[in-house]
């Protein structure tokens, strides 16, 4: 529980503006950010797997996997925001638009960003990419096989990856070629 | 609004049905097509958005303030679009009806053509936005960012990134993008449904 309530927290602070907060302020980001409840479905997903342990739980497990199951119709077909289950993502994960976002078979570390049209891993390939933390990807990004990401690394819009990519570097272009070894992305990272 | 929407309308129903658009035709192609209505949504939006600086408060900036809760939502249900209230659109303008559409330039001058999966939009951390001119042809899963201009009849080719600005009837492509081919009319490419050129016949002269 204590790190679905952690990771939730990351989530939502990612949305907000002010780090103090408010349920108003809360209950607007989830109103406003599609992406936000995207994450928080995937979330208690990713809860109602660690309560498999715990017998005691296992009562509240049919109506956990069914209000999962009614957010994932909405978020897949509805918005078109796809995080599997078989992904690892850390707290703090931030989608940016809807549409297109797949996640899938992979390590994601924490405080990353995704924008709209972004693969990261494939159905077919169950090592996938271990992306690192703090890394933003960009809109219409493909990151792809078993790449490792360094830490705050940059992914331009439209870049495919299949390869590693060091730390605080910005990739770019088909195929991903590193443009800058040193590239601060905390300007752009939201929050 | 009207007169561009009718615009739309023709153009939409020429590229869907051509040489059979008729009236009746053109009043369903609401029903049946996802990029019109889109892109009536979107006018409608920037409707109010203009209306609510000249005049205030009317019935009719009410009524469009009322769509502006539903509308966005709903088009994101059935397309997975976003069009920016604040562009400024020309008349005759086609959005694709396959969707996936995150459009925020500053303004789509009249006769553009932009096909599926396209974004445009800010460069993360500015805020210039870009323009695209009259008569534009955007190929699908292009994306155009940053403090960028695209010139009257530029082609954007399928599948580029895009971050130049583009001068005038020229065609750019691949990722990053780069020149391809100057003083190239798009007429033709913009007057079917297609969504790729054969680039063989673009290099050689």
């Amino acid at each position: 529980m204590s790190t679905f309530t952690r990771a939730a927290r990351a989530d939502i602070n990612r949305c907000l503006s002010a780090d103090a907060h408010s349920t108003w302020q809360v209950l607007g980001a989830w109103r406003r950010e599609l992406g936000l409840r995207a994450v928080l479905v995937y979330r208690l997903g990713r809860l109602l797997q660690a309560w498999r342990t715990r017998a005691l739980l296992w009562p509240l497990l049919p109506f956990g996997w069914l209000l999962y199951g009614l957010g994932v119709l909405l978020v897949r077909k509805g918005y078109g925001i796809h995080l599997s289950l078989t992904a690892d993502i850390g707290a703090g994960f931030w989608v940016g638009h809807f549409g297109g976002v797949e996640v899938v078979n992979c390590r994601l570390g924490e405080r990353c960003s995704v924008g709209q049209q972004t693969r990261v891993g494939r159905h077919d390939e169950p090592d996938g990419p271990q992306v690192g933390d703090g890394v933003w990807i960009g809109a219409h990004a493909r990151i792809f096989g078993p790449a490792k990401i360094g830490t705050g690394a940059t992914i331009a819009p439209g870049a495919r990856v299949s390869r590693n990519v060091p730390d605080h570097a910005l990739v770019a272009g088909d195929p991903g070629r590193v443009i800058f070894r040193n590239y601060d992305n905390t300007r752009i990272l939201p929050r | 609004m009207w007169s561009e929407l009718r615009a739309d309308a023709r153009l939409y129903s020429a590229l869907r049905w051509p040489g059979r658009s008729s009236a009746l035709r053109r009043a369903f192609i609401w029903v049946r097509s996802r990029g019109l209505l889109i892109l009536t949504v979107q006018r409608l939006l920037h409707r109010y958005l203009v209306r609510r600086q000249q005049r205030g408060w009317t019935v009719e900036t009410i009524a469009l303030r009322i769509l502006f809760v539903f509308a966005p939502r709903f088009i994101i249900l059935l397309a997975k679009s976003d069009v920016a209230a604040s562009t400024v659109i020309g008349s005759g303008v086609y959005l694709s009806d396959g969707g996936h559409l995150i459009l925020g330039p500053q303004s789509i001058g009249r006769g553009c053509v932009i096909h599926a999966r396209v974004t445009i939009g800010v460069r993360a951390g500015e805020e210039v936005l870009p323009v695209v001119c009259d008569e534009v042809w955007i190929g699908p899963d292009s994306v155009i960012y940053g403090n960028v201009s695209l010139g009257h009849g530029a082609t954007v080719l399928p599948g580029s990134v895009l971050s130049m600005s583009v001068a005038p009837r020229t065609v750019v492509g691949g990722n990053p993008a780069i020149i391809v081919r100057r003083d190239f009319d798009n007429r033709q490419l913009r007057h079917t449904l297609a969504t790729d050129i054969d680039r063989e016949s673009l290099t050689a002269r």
